[in-house]
């Protein structure tokens, strides 16, 4: 049966006289929307609408691809912050000795939800959409280390030199250099596999509906109304076998307070703290809910940044001075309730190569202010905060206290509001003044962290400006380096160098996750990244 | 000499052609005034820092990547020819593709719309019904415990921010009380309490003026007559006093529909319903021109067309009044 959202759509088309229709159907419409008893439905909040389905197009919003498709290979949650790369829809792998072929052979007997096999043309198919640059795609940086990508983003080349089905089940990509990333990147959702037959019509136009979305994961894409909700059914032909839930519907709740209730008044089956940081003490005391909670550490971490091209902050003394000038564990235990762990380098908790032992950034308000006079601010100096306006009261909050934190070490906070659009143009010029944000794993390796604030582009692109060329050979290094020991050495000191000597930024924590979730909902995961988007496949619900 | 009816005949048709002249010119002005809100629009978005692609990318942001999707969208183009090739759409019913969601505009404003016209339409029907009657009620009995409750009530409705009524609304009738749902907008039940609270500060508005016209008309010496001639004091309110003093009652009717019409930003967003207002939050956020600029032309177009409705019912109420 057809909701009775879309039925006011589809009347809607028809002119002013199907409103009237739909606006009945409002006064009679009690018996839409009935769902069998026996169906299990998971429900849950989302506080954005993810715009498309098509994940070349999406950066930030991956609960669709988690449940609707699947990757080459998968990156598993195996325990608290710990994860494992295991089989997708390939079934294992081989990589050439000097670290730039890698032959993947596929699963037989993988379907699409349109009923087609998954096949190596579909692979090759996706991965050159990718770069294909009538697709505009958002994500080309997932892959535009494969040998003819520059080319074919160029619109020089017609295809991706790199990207070759050997046969049907077997698809080689060869990369312009030794990458050893690569595995972990083909785990991310930016890399699901889609369907060339599916989606090669429909153009741009795949991915912005229910009709138009087509992979191969564990739930089909049934319905879905923009600014509403997106309905998924479980996939009964699923390689893996049915998921436990028939269905899982995801509600699109910008507001907070909205979100809680509708938990709270059981519409919706698990409560992201995320996104309401501010309920984390609300639930955690609540003798009703206090159980309910379940919380889990991250690989993310939260930060400040310094810009070296603007004052004062150009000289290594004063960056030195801010790091010392912050009580980093007042900030995590008094605005995230102490729900998670300082950190001291670049690589967070969780993430491969994470070192316990990097130096500590001591809290130390006096010996900011001696450097600080050492620097030639002996009565202080005057800098900026950005933040951006629309987003949530937590970042600003954290600010407001370290304002006042660091004015006894002689800093002059000036916090300045920006409009959202504002802030990333101006941040991607290189010329945001400091700003904090944080930053979850997409894989789980170094080299997203590293590269991604500290790389030739990164560095100017974040505002950071830390422009060292023995830290981008270095980097380099560490993306062909495959001996685990000698890659993780190398990693190790570049963040000593990065965080401690050069000062480049000031690491806070990676807070906890917390979610509060219905009794009734079983085997529900913490995902290792501490991402709110999360793959659904294992749940169940009584 | 032409007789009665023929005269009455030739009067009546001068009138409806006044009419329609009226509403064309009224149209017409319509025009200008909706092409200078798009300037406006067009020339702050334009003033004010800030790249849609960038936006779009956020944390994975990448300026190679920006560069190339913004020439592959035509950003880069110089500001007027992305505003002509704007205006020109818009006039073959073209109002352009979304930067955030990637969809035509006028599709999208046009699929949000039955829900924002049904949410609209309950919540006016509720300020009318409660409104009117309560703002008779006071004016009738005034000074009076009805008087100073529906007064009070009105206030409420008019002072509080719906924000604050919506959350009261939910944590009352579905968090406590469990009577209908938090959010969404899939069935009756959940038409009730957005439909409510969006009503309710109209409403207030409606039953004070409603009360303070009605008072008014009541001082009259036509009234005074009624009374004096024997008429009891229902037939003197209804059929005497009531008609004349809701002009401007209509008048703030129909601009109040225009209004909630044009999408209830607040309400949609607390209650989680998927409206015009929903659409107008996502462009301003995205800094999506083609989104904003199509929301604005429509919104425009609404509170010009309650404008016009509302003159147009004045004539009709009010033989007095006349289009020239």
């Amino acid at each position: 049966m057809k909701s009775w959202m879309t039925r006011c759509r589809i009347h809607a088309r028809k002119g002013w006289a199907s409103i009237l229709v739909s606006l009945a159907a409002v006064a009679l419409g009690a018996c839409s929307m009935l769902a069998t008893a026996a169906e299990k439905v998971l429900t849950i909040a989302y506080n954005e609408e993810p715009k498309t389905s098509d994940m070349q197009m999406n950066t930030s919003d991956y609960m669709i691809p988690f449940n609707v498709y699947d990757r080459l290979i998968e990156c598993v949650t195996t325990g608290p912050a710990k994860s494992a790369l295991v089989p997708g829809l390939a079934t294992k792998w081989e990589i050439s000795k000097d670290g730039k072929v890698y032959t993947l052979h596929l699963r037989k007997g993988a379907k699409f939800h349109n009923g087609e096999e998954v096949t190596a043309q579909d692979v090759v198919y996706t991965f050159d959409r990718m770069l294909d640059p009538a697709t505009k795609a958002l994500n080309t940086d997932a892959l535009d280390f494969i040998a003819g990508a520059q080319d074919r983003m160029a619109g020089k080349a017609q295809t991706t030199a790199g990207l070759k089905a050997l046969d049907k089940y077997t698809v080689q990509i060869t990369l312009e250099n030794a990458f050893v990333p690569f595995l972990a990147i083909l785990a991310a959702p930016q890399c699901s596999i889609m369907s060339e037959k599916f989606t090669r019509p429909l153009g741009n136009k795949y991915g912005l509906t229910a009709d138009t979305t087509c992979g191969s994961g564990p739930f089909i894409m049934k319905e879905w109304t923009l600014n509403d909700h997106h309905t998924l059914v479980a996939n009964p032909n699923y390689w893996r076998g049915r998921p436990q839930i028939d269905k899982l519907v995801i509600r699109i709740i910008t507001d907070s307070e909205t979100m809680r209730m509708l938990f709270e008044s059981g519409e919706i089956d698990i409560f992201d703290c995320d996104f309401a940081i501010s309920q984390i003490p609300y639930f955690t005391s609540s003798p009703k809910w206090g159980k309910q909670v379940l919380s889990g550490p991250r690989a993310g971490i939260y930060y400040y940044t310094f810009n070296q091209k603007i004052k004062p902050f150009d000289d290594v003394r004063v960056r030195k001075a801010f790091q010392m000038a912050v009580d980093r564990k007042l900030i995590l235990d008094k605005l995230y309730y102490g729900q998670g762990q300082l950190e001291n380098g670049i690589a967070p908790t969780g993430l491969i190569h994470y070192n316990p032992n990097q130096t500590k950034i001591p809290y130390d308000p006096d010996q900011a202010k001696k450097l600080l006079a050492q620097a030639g601010y002996p009565n202080g100096v005057d800098m900026e905060i950005a933040l951006v306006s629309s987003t949530g009261s937590q970042w600003q909050k954290m600010s407001e206290v370290i304002q006042q934190m660091v004015q006894k070490s002689g800093f002059r906070v000036t916090l300045k509001q920006m409009d959202e659009a504002a802030f990333y143009a101006t941040r991607k010029e290189g010329k945001l003044p400091m700003y904090t944000n944080v930053w979850s794993a997409d894989y789980n390796d170094p080299d997203n962290f590293f590269y991604t604030f500290f790389g030739p582009k990164g560095t100017v692109a974040r505002s950071y400006n830390n422009i060292d060329q023995a830290n981008f050979d270095l980097l380099e290094k560490g993306r062909a380096e495959t001996n685990f020991a000698k890659r993780a050495k190398l990693y190790n000191d570049l963040e000593k160098k990065i965080v401690i000597d050069q000062a480049a930024w000031l690491p806070m924590f990676s807070a906890k996750h917390l979610y509060v979730v219905q009794p009734r909902v079983k085997k529900f995961v913490i995902p290792w990244n501490g991402w709110s988007d999360l793959p659904f496949y294992e749940a169940r619900v009584d | 000499m032409l007789p009665r009816g023929a005269l009455l005949g030739n009067w009546r048709q001068w009138e409806a052609s006044q009419m329609a002249r009226f509403i064309l010119k009224r149209l017409l002005i319509s025009i200008p005034i909706m092409i200078g809100i798009t300037i406006i629009i067009f020339v702050l978005l334009n003033v004010v820092p800030g790249d849609p692609v960038a936006l779009m990318m956020k944390e994975h942001i990448s300026v190679d990547v920006v560069a190339r999707v913004r020439a592959q969208m035509h950003l880069d183009d110089p500001a007027f020819i992305r505003y002509f090739r704007f205006l020109f759409g818009a006039l073959r019913g073209d109002l352009g593709e979304s930067y955030k969601l990637q969809r035509p505009v006028a599709a999208l404003i046009l699929g949000a719309f039955p829900t924002t016209f049904v949410l609209a339409l309950w919540a006016a029907l509720f300020a009318w019904i409660v409104g009117i009657p309560a703002g008779i009620l006071s004016a009738v009995k005034k000074y009076s415990l009805p008087d100073n409750l529906f007064m009070g009530f009105s206030l409420m409705g008019v002072s509080m921010p719906i924000f604050w009524s919506a959350l009261l609304f939910q944590w009352c009738f579905a968090v406590k009380l469990g009577w209908l749902p938090v959010a969404g907008f899939s069935s009756w039940k959940y038409v009730i309490m957005p439909a409510v609270v969006l009503g309710w500060s109209s409403a207030g508005t409606i039953a004070r003026l409603t009360r303070s016209s009605l008072l008014e008309v009541m001082r009259n010496d036509y009234i005074r007559t009624a009374r004096a001639k024997g008429l009891r004091e229902l037939p003197v309110i209804f059929k005497h006093a009531l008609k004349n003093s809701l002009l401007p009652v209509v008048t703030v009717m129909a601009i109040q529909v225009a209004g909630l019409l044009s999408g209830a930003i607040l309400t949609e967003s607390v209650f989680g319903i998927p409206g015009v207002g929903r659409i107008a939050v996502n462009a301003i956020q995205a800094r999506d021109m083609p989104l904003l600029q199509g929301t604005v032309l429509f919104e425009t177009l609404l509170v010009v067309l309650g404008n016009l409705t509302a003159d147009i019912l004045y004539a009709f109420l009010d033989p007095r009044i006349k289009v020239n």
